[in-house]
């Protein structure tokens, strides 16, 4: 089987491959954003455009957790849920640029992203160790390049990267398995 | 099959369509540009009085902002490029070093480059430390000196990469 990073490489050209790595995250990207809004329509949507945004840079990705594409899609996952609730809308950009939205045939949902569908992800945000909280923020919140992040703490962007991916994964445990993470 | 899941496999056939058109765009437009590299060298050989109109085509000044166009790491370093073989190789000195650069020692750092439709046209590889001095390739001669893969030439970037 191959793994996620060798799928990436292979949807350079290969569309079937990203839909392979789609069929092994959607449920998963999709129970986070509905988890985070308890909104079917808005977390369907939010899944869509992780996955086209994920489409659009995924010749950027770059394998730093052993081939999973897991704490990439995460990443991209909640930069869409913050960004939408920044803008008070819906992101959709890359869907747009895709015509994913055209595609699916459904009315447009007019759901209204709340500051609730972050309460979940400040707590956790707040649990993880100083250092690698303030990783994250700078990130995947304020957007900042891995050298900025660095430069912002004070270490180089090969430990602010580090820093990121360990918050990461450490956020993403927390979110999914809550009791698991306390243990 | 519940209606969640559903919706997710009508989701992951329209995502699929989707980056099948994308794919089929990128190589058009790709294909259509090494197209007109070509017909614009071979008319500046067989036409010496019409190499001007193939200057035109890829110009020093477009290489300079597709550098920063293609790298945040880039932007408001305004690069001056001048051609070294035209359509192919220009050498770039920025005005203003970049003043976060992402890594210490910016000298053999590689960095793509976008045309105006924001497409990856080629790539830059710095010639010093500081990073004020680039060399850059367009096109096939990017993917050549290993700046750019070949898939990745063609490749739309609606904002510039980082890291």
């Amino acid at each position: 089987m191959r793994t996620d990073a060798q799928l990436l490489a292979a949807a350079q050209t290969d569309a079937h491959a990203f839909r392979e790595l789609y069929e092994r995250y959607a449920e998963r990207i999709h129970g986070f954003q509905l988890g985070r809004t308890r909104d079917q329509d808005a977390a369907l949507d939010l899944t869509a455009e992780t996955f086209a945004q994920a489409w659009l840079s995924r010749a950027r990705f770059e394998d730093l957790a052993d081939g999973s594409a897991a704490p990439w899609l995460y990443a991209i996952a909640r930069h869409v849920l913050v960004s939408s609730v920044r803008r008070n809308q819906l992101e959709r950009t890359a869907c747009e640029r895709l015509g994913v939205l055209a595609e699916l045939d459904r009315p447009q949902v007019v759901s209204e992203p709340s500051e609730t569908w972050l309460e979940g992800l400040k707590e956790a945000l707040l649990e993880l160790r100083p250092h690698e909280r303030d990783a994250v923020r700078l990130r995947v919140i304020d957007e900042l390049s891995y050298a900025e992040v660095g430069h912002a703490a004070g270490t180089t962007p090969g430990t602010a990267r580090v820093r990121v991916h360990r918050g990461l994964a450490a956020l993403r445990q927390r979110l999914l398995n809550p009791k698991e993470a306390m243990r | 099959m519940n209606t969640v899941a559903r919706e997710l496999h009508t989701l992951g056939n329209a995502l699929e369509l989707a980056a099948r058109r994308d794919l089929a765009r990128a190589s058009r437009s790709a294909a259509r540009r090494r197209k007109i590299v070509a017909v614009a060298v071979g008319l500046a050989i067989a036409v010496p009085g019409l190499a001007y109109a193939a200057t035109a085509l890829i110009g020093a000044e477009e290489v300079a902002a597709g550098l920063p166009g293609g790298t945040r790491m880039l932007q408001g370093t305004e690069p001056k490029c001048t051609v070294v073989h035209q359509d192919v190789e220009y050498h770039c000195v920025l005005s203003r070093l970049p003043a976060e650069p992402e890594v210490a020692d910016l000298k053999g750092t590689v960095e793509p480059t976008v045309d105006r439709t924001r497409h990856v046209n080629g790539g830059c590889r710095s010639l010093t430390s500081d990073g004020r001095a680039w060399q850059c390739y367009i096109g096939r001669a990017a993917v050549d000196q290993k700046i750019v893969s070949a898939d990745f030439l063609g490749e739309f970037m609606p904002t510039p990469g980082v890291g």
